[in-house]
């Protein structure tokens, strides 16, 4: 029964809530079946690295999915920051970070903003300013792969140091995932964010301050990208168009709608994403485990998407899908 | 009962038997508790124009649903020129001989005239689009010669988004009678006397300017040439001047069904509004001591909407505004709000005129809204009921900087309480509570700011049973007794005259009427006369 | 719910007139401004022939993504059909993997798979009721996967016969064949735009798809239809792309979806769709391809491409929509 406060949990809810964990649980355990040393071997250990900037772009892309749009240039808002940390790190030591994360959470809120003016649907524009970041991306780097100079242990002993066997930076996504659940539910800026991505219109007539919260969802992408740019840094030591870190974008939408989060906006549960993330990072070694060649899997990627936002979008609110 | 046999104009045969183009029999509907149509029945003969009248939820936009597929009736039988008949959607009507010309247009603006005629009329292969091959020459002689059947002269080739509002009605009736006539020739292709096409017109002139009321109207008296129309509109002198016959529902059932002849416009407002027609509201209570102003308008207009419209809104004072479709009363209250845009003239809140309005301006203004939409415009359904509470005013639950559960629960919990909602569950998403108790909610919302100087209320009790209805109503007095002031658009007549202390008639975007409740008794009858 | 039908009585036959050939003059003025810019390089028979090798294959993909965009989609799974198709096209023809020889089978069969995964894709959105740029997005990488797995862990495939190779760009009638082939699309595809309902009706449903589904119009069916020849033609791209490389390869198609996505908007129909067309799309790939070229001859990195495409289509998106900014207006 209720009493004031305390929520009866609804069986469908609890549903919703455990299916991420239950999924990742599921793939977890047919790769130990199937690939007898990977518990022992290391395998977590990989898996939580590769997992990390995945989870960090899941993580930005969720907010944004949670006011009903999507960035379709974040994964490249994190390769260029990881470009640029790679040429400033030597010359700027700690500064480097700071200012690269800062300059990809500026060009997140140029799209919001953009977005909110000119009222243009946010895959037009996040599709152009992608390929503007692509072109970017290619002229610094002259399509080279840029290494750090110096100053690489500013940020690799994210990777290097291990709790429990996985690597700290991966614990700290962790807490970036923690932190926006709280957020999102503690703060007046996260509950505008739900009820925009529920019904926009009713915001609106509620007084809710709309365009300057889709500028947040939009900048806190940027910045959880930069978090992303530095992760791949930090396991690399290096980035380039077309190295690590250059292909977060599916993935990364994949492991946010494998974390329960809608594509018709409203439900964002950060830490079902960090589930979502892991699944999304054990898909390369589950298909290999299960027969799948490594060819393929930009098939299973693609597939993987579909379903889960097919899986995830909401039936009740259904108006016309374009 | 008349029949139509005596009834038909110029050109068609008269005498000829040919059975009533619609005949309905016990028609009722109900949506749950409430019964919109109740046991309707009626019938409508060959080239006949009959008039639909009806106050707002008599349920005339139910029968016309019904009528057009859209709801299919629980009890009762539709027979379409002498064919027993089951509509399950709107082509299924369509291909019975039914067409209605909606009050928004549904035509495509970026096509041709032509291509917007022949667009609908290719499922039942218009002769122009056969094989899936478009003729275009054949496409635009056939859209004029369809045009010119009901007398009109626009050029199909014409961009429908170039054609005045006016002109794309005419467009919409040629095209629906053209549909309507396509399947009645089929059905009898080989009777001479093939059926009788029968287009239903919603409000078509509530929009018009006056000159174009005038080139509709006559379009209308040619329809009777090809076949039966019904025509709902408010505005009774077009009702009066077009039609053979009138019918008037009143809650859902059909008091009145007289030939025009003999009937007048007292006779006909009684029979809308029923028995309440003469009594009087009770005297408001409210003492004459000068209240403050909170709000005034001053010859607010906007371009095809509403002109010159002025008001004051005093402290602890209801200001009640009616009309009909078209009146622009909720656009007025929408400009009040910020949430549309106005042209001309001034609002001003204590004293100060405001400049650059918008939504949050308003509300930072101490002005609110209860929209008349709740699903789409005031409720927000996935997130918990004690959350929209505290949407519009998150500071009332804030501890610090951040959100306090315990301050929103304990909120939520009194005014759950105070306005006895069900189920007791704060936490539960608004969308699965019952409508009432999503008002209840929704109409909270404004009222935890404590400090409101405004609100204005768009059909606040629409869809609530009785019980919501009357905690609604008592929350308003309640609210009025504390110094608020309100804005209603009432839904009935009756609920302006019980809560107004100072009522507006709108009429076409004007205020028609003014009535201050201290002083005068106007009744029912004296406010639908400003109405229509 | 509360408007009220404000429409002016046409906007005049003369703005009408000009912005059907508004994007002409940005084209007219490109060749003036480049030529003034490169006067030996630019306005020559060569360099023309040039621009032409690069529009025709944004072109044939660009006829087939404009009756998507008619209708309000978009179709993000070009390259991934690019690839996939091409190799397959590749894989049985003469080459240096395998000795198949289908002749103009392979096309045909290229043309069928590109088809086909427009299908799924239009079948996932209108069945699942998943936005298309999501289910096309997913489709990209499958398409990309597909390729992969026919590339396989061998050698890159070469195709034998260097005739193929060397067709696309060779000019026996004056105008370079990959384009004669892409103007033969085009008119093909504006036959159909013009005079046949499959191509009337995504107008309709571009413009106001609630009043389509009321007049009975089966929305789903026509999406299919619509990506359909989308795929195929994405497919028909990735063939000459493929006898221009003269090999297979995943990646053939890099780039094209930015390249055609603006060339559809700059050429006049917006990405809500209901208005613009094939003829307009055409005329978008040459101002690009002309935007591009004259870039590069004047020193501009080709890596700012993507970029350029980038800035171009949010320009002309924003453009599009400017009009119809309102302040209740929701759009995602």
């Amino acid at each position: 029964m209720k009493f004031g406060g305390i929520r009866s949990i609804r069986p469908e809810k609890l549903r919703i809530l455990l299916a991420p964990l239950a999924i990742f649980l599921c793939l977890l355990v047919v790769v130990s079946v199937a690939v007898p040393q990977f518990l022992h071997g290391g395998g977590p250990s990989i898996i939580a690295q590769q997992a990390t900037p995945i989870l960090l772009i899941a993580l930005a892309q969720c907010v944004v999915l949670q006011v009903s749009s999507i960035d379709l240039s974040n994964a490249s808002m994190a390769l260029l920051c990881a470009i640029l940390s790679a040429e400033t790190l030597g010359p700027l030591g700690i500064a480097s970070p700071c200012l690269c994360v800062g300059v990809v959470t500026l060009i997140g809120m140029l799209n919001g903003a953009v977005l909110t003016f000119t009222q243009i649907p946010s895959f037009a524009l996040t599709l152009g300013t992608l390929g503007i970041l692509q072109a970017a991306c290619l002229v610094i780097t002259g399509a080279n792969v840029v290494y750090v100079t110096s100053h690489l242990e500013l940020v690799s002993w994210l990777f290097h140091v291990q709790i429990l066997t996985l690597p700290i930076a991966f614990w700290l996504s962790v807490l970036c995932a923690v932190l926006l659940w709280a957020f999102i539910r503690f703060t007046a800026t996260g509950q505008g964010l739900m009820a925009i991505g529920f019904n926009e219109r009713a915001s609106i007539l509620s007084g809710l301050p709309v365009r300057r919260l889709k500028i947040t969802a939009f900048g806190l992408s940027g910045f959880l990208a930069g978090l992303a740019g530095l992760s791949v840094i930090a396991i690399s030591g290096a980035a380039s168009s077309y190295g690590l870190g250059s292909d977060l974008l599916v993935p990364g939408i994949a492991a946010a709608l494998a974390g329960g989060t809608a594509i018709t906006g409203g439900v964002c549960n950060p830490i079902n994403v960090v589930f979502g993330a892991l699944f999304v990072a054990l898909i390369p070694v589950g298909s290999a485990a299960i027969g799948v060649s490594t060819q393929a899997q930009s098939i299973v990627y693609g597939a993987v998407l579909i379903v889960a936002v097919a899986a995830t979008a909401s039936r009740s609110r259904t108006g016309i899908i374009k | 009962m008349t029949t139509a046999a005596g009834q038909t104009a110029s050109g068609r045969e008269p005498g000829a038997n040919r059975p009533p183009v619609l005949e309905l029999n016990g028609i009722t509907k109900s949506f749950g508790p409430l019964v919109a149509v109740d046991n309707l029945s009626l019938v409508i003969g060959p080239n006949e124009v009959v008039g639909l009248l009806g106050e707002n939820g008599a349920g005339k936009s139910t029968l016309l649903k019904i009528l057009t597929g859209v709801h299919q009736p629980d009890k009762g039988s539709i027979t379409v020129n002498g064919k027993k008949v089951t509509l399950r959607n709107p082509q299924e009507a369509n291909a019975a001989g039914i067409g209605i010309v909606h009050q928004e247009q549904s035509l495509f603006t970026n096509l041709s005239v032509a291509e917007n005629i022949v667009m609908g009329l290719s499922k039942q292969g218009a002769r122009s689009t056969r094989f899936g091959l478009y003729r275009w020459g054949q496409v635009n002689r056939d859209a004029a010669a369809i045009l010119a059947r009901i007398g009109s002269r626009i050029d199909p080739r014409t961009k429908m988004s170039d054609l005045s509002f006016a002109h794309r009605q005419m467009v919409e009736i040629g095209r629906t009678i053209e549909i309507a006539r396509e399947t009645t020739r089929a059905l009898d292709a080989s009777d001479a006397d093939h059926g009788t096409p029968l287009v239903i017109l919603d409000e078509p002139t509530s929009v018009l300017e006056r000159n174009e009321t005038e080139i509709l109207e006559r379009e209308i008296r040619k329809l009777k040439d090809v076949g039966s129309v019904i025509f709902v509109s408010h505005r009774l002198e077009e009702v009066l001047r077009i039609c053979d016959r009138l019918v008037v529902m009143r809650h859902g059932r059909l008091v009145a069904d007289r030939p025009v002849g003999n009937i007048t416009e007292d006779e006909l407002f009684e029979l809308m509004i029923g028995q309440g027609a003469r009594s009087q509201a009770p005297a408001s209570a409210k003492a004459d001591a000068p209240a403050k102003a909170v709000l005034t308008v001053d010859s607010l207009s906007r371009r095809h909407t509403f002109h010159d419209v002025s008001f004051t809104v005093f402290q602890g004072r209801v200001t009640a505004i009616v009309g009909t479709v078209g009146s622009g009363r909720e656009d007025v209250c929408r400009a009040i709000f910020g949430a549309e845009a106005f042209d001309g003239g001034t609002i001003t809140v204590d004293g100060a005129p405001v400049r650059g309005w918008s939504v949050r301006k308003a509300i930072a203004a101490g002005i609110g809204y209860l929209p008349s939409e709740r699903g789409v415009e005031s409720v927000v359904g996935g997130l918990s009921a004690a959350r929209n509470l505290t949407l519009t005013y998150p500071d009332k639950a804030r501890a610090g900087a951040l959100l306090s559960p315990a301050l929103r629960n304990r909120l939520a919990n009194l005014w759950f309480e105070r306005l006895d909602v069900r189920p007791r569950d704060i936490g539960l998403e608004l969308e699965r509570f019952s409508g009432g108790n999503q008002q209840k909610v929704a109409l909270a919302k404004w009222l935890i700011a404590g400090d409101l100087k405004v609100l204005i209320l768009d059909h606040p009790l629409r869809g609530l049973d009785p019980g919501a209805s009357a905690a609604v109503n008592e929350l308003i007095r309640e609210a009025c007794r504390g110094g608020a002031a309100f804005i209603l658009l009432a839904d009935t007549l009756e609920e302006a005259l019980d809560l107004g202390d100072e009522i507006l008639v709108m009429r076409d975007g004007c205020v028609t009427a003014r009535f201050d409740m201290a002083r005068e008794h106007p009744t029912s009858l004296d406010l639908l006369e400003k109405m229509v | 719910m509360n408007e009220k039908a404000t429409e002016e009585i046409g906007n005049g036959g003369i703005r009408r007139t000009f912005a059907g050939f508004g994007e002409i003059g940005i084209l007219v003025l490109l060749i003036v401004v480049f030529s003034i810019l490169n006067p030996a390089k630019f306005p020559t028979v060569a360099n023309l022939n040039t621009i032409l090798n690069t529009a025709a294959v944004p072109t044939i993909i660009g006829v087939g993504a404009t009756f998507v965009v008619l209708m309000g989609r978009i179709d993000l799974s070009v390259e991934g059909i690019m690839g996939a198709a091409g190799l397959a096209y590749v894989l049985l023809s003469p080459n240096s993997r395998t000795s198949a020889n289908w002749g103009f089978g392979a096309i045909v069969v290229a043309i069928a798979l590109g088809a086909g995964l427009g299908v799924a894709t239009a079948l996932l959105h209108t069945r699942l009721k998943v936005p298309s740029f999501i289910v096309s997005l997913g489709m990209w990488y499958v398409g990309l996967g597909i390729a992969a797995v026919l590339f396989g862990q061998e050698m890159q495939p070469f195709l034998s016969d260097t005739d193929t190779s060397v067709w696309p760009t060779s000019a026996p009638l004056g105008i370079s064949n990959s384009y004669l082939v892409a103007l033969g699309v085009a008119a093909l595809g504006f036959l159909v735009e013009r005079f046949t309902r499959l191509g009337r009706v995504p107008y309709a449903i571009g413009n106001n798809e609630a009043v389509a589904l009321l007049t009975g119009i089966p929305v789903a069916r026509y999406c299919i239809y619509a990506f359909a020849i989308a795929g195929a033609c994405s497919a028909l791209a990735g063939v000459i792309a493929s006898m221009s490389l003269g090999a297979g390869a995943a990646n053939v198609g890099v780039g094209m979806v930015f390249f055609t996505l603006a060339a559809v908007v700059i050429g006049g129909t917006p990405l809500s769709g209901g208005k613009g067309g094939v003829l307009r799309t055409l005329v978008g790939v040459l101002v690009l391809s002309t935007l591009y070229n004259g870039l590069i001859l004047s020193g501009v990195a080709p890596s700012l491409q993507s970029g350029v495409s980038g800035l171009v289509l949010v320009t002309a998106a924003i453009a599009a929509g400017w009009s119809q900014r309102d302040r209740l207006r929701i759009v995602k």
